[in-house]
């Protein structure tokens, strides 16, 4: 391999401590999505609230696709991905590119998920912000280490 | 590369396996518990009391005379907090309905208007005025039901006066005293005095219900929960009576 696809997987096992964060992060979203996913499953119609937004949210019509809740989804994810970076911490340094991928569509989705929040149910949910954090997080991981590899090649 | 492969092993994959049976098992555990942690069914009237402060006696008191239903000089007050674009109001309707049907002049039901001040609510406060113009003219449960049965129609259509107009005809309301009213500020100044009333309660969600001054929690909202609580309500003031009329006839004298 040559060129910046191997200053990438260089840049990665000379910084092992990107594809860990990274897997911590993922940690994180899981953690958050199946509290979501259980909250979906187990809550009564929610009251709507004075404070918040996040019961607007949960209960907008984008909180599911085919009646599987989002969050399901978001856990799914979240689970490819903290095993994509683990596995890359671990000397599988080819699947850091697998995680890239995650990490993008993952990014975009999240940035989707916002504008609806804002601009199309006019309410935020806490839950589903941290969320979108810890994904915009993971995309700024690899684009971290992609910058830094492409440095290295030139 | 040494490193790479000394680091190679079962390790991530033990490590994956594991946050995998996390995952499943606490998302498993989240929901059983979730459905298992609703307060429970029985006892509710001392458990409300026990857990929710009740009305302060100098709190303003409303819209006057309130939208009410049943008996004035019922010992039970049931007292609903709801706002018009709120979906679990909607969802309580039919429950206070069958409340109301249920029990009749033996308790008194309330309405308050409480629209919330959310970017989602946006057309909510111009709904609790329509109901109350609509009051103007004896027709505020009529309009109060209209609203919350067509909650899904309105609420996400940009004629939604529209379609409140023609809820208003079908209720055989003039329009022209219905635009005048809601335009006037008599219908307003009651929803703002039902709004001065929720905030001094510190109402921070709809629907909120009060019975006899005392908080229902949202997951009692059901006709069995509420009406166990107005039984027992009903039931103390029953078993109480007999002793307070005689305290009462004494104070006169």
């Amino acid at each position: 391999m040559s060129g910046p696809d191997a200053t990438l997987i260089d840049e990665v096992n000379t910084h092992g401590w990107l594809p860990a964060t990274a897997a911590i992060l993922a940690l994180v979203g899981i953690a958050d999505s199946v509290y979501l996913t259980a909250h979906h499953y187990t809550a009564e119609p929610v009251p709507c609230s004075i404070i918040e937004g996040c019961e607007q949210v949960l209960t907008s019509g984008y909180a599911e696709i085919a009646g599987i809740p989002l969050a399901a989804f978001g856990a799914a994810a979240y689970f490819a991905a903290f095993s994509f970076a683990l596995l890359t911490a671990y000397g599988y340094s080819n699947l850091w590119r697998l995680f890239g991928a995650q990490a993008t569509i993952m990014a975009i989705f999240s940035g989707w998920l916002v504008y609806v929040q804002g601009a199309v149910i006019g309410a935020f949910c806490q839950f589903c912000l941290l969320s979108a954090i810890t994904s915009f997080s993971l995309f700024a991981i690899y684009l971290f280490s992609w910058f830094r590899g492409r440095r290295t090649a030139n | 590369m040494n490193k790479q492969n000394q680091k190679k092993s079962g390790m991530p994959i033990a490590i994956i396996a594991i946050v995998l049976l996390l995952v499943v098992g606490g998302g498993i555990y989240l929901v059983t518990t979730g459905k298992q942690g609703t307060p429970p069914k029985a006892n509710t009237s001392t458990s409300n009391t026990a857990k929710t402060p009740g009305i302060p006696a100098n709190a303003p008191l409303g819209a006057q005379p309130p939208n009410q239903a049943g008996s004035p000089t019922a010992s039970v007050t049931v007292e609903e907090f709801a706002d018009f674009q709120c979906g679990s109001c909607a969802a309580a309707n039919p429950i206070m309905s069958e409340i109301k049907s249920a029990y009749g002049s033996r308790i008194r039901f309330i309405f308050r208007n409480y629209p919330l001040s959310i970017p989602a609510h946006d057309k909510a406060y111009d709904a609790a005025v329509t109901a109350e113009a609509a009051g103007m003219q004896g027709k505020f449960w009529e309009m109060q039901n209209q609203l919350f049965t067509n909650q899904q129609n309105w609420t996400s259509n940009p004629n939604y006066k529209q379609l409140w107009n023609e809820y208003a005809q079908k209720l055989g309301l003039d329009l022209a005293k219905l635009q005048s009213d809601i335009a006037g500020i008599a219908a307003k100044g009651r929803v703002d005095a039902d709004l001065q009333r929720g905030r001094a309660l510190n109402v921070n969600s709809t629907p909120t219900v009060y019975i006899n001054g005392v908080s229902v929690p949202f997951t009692e909202m059901k006709v069995d929960s509420l009406k166990r609580i107005i039984d027992a309500e009903l039931e103390k003031a029953a078993s109480s009576a007999p002793a307070a009329k005689p305290a009462a006839e004494n104070t006169n004298k």
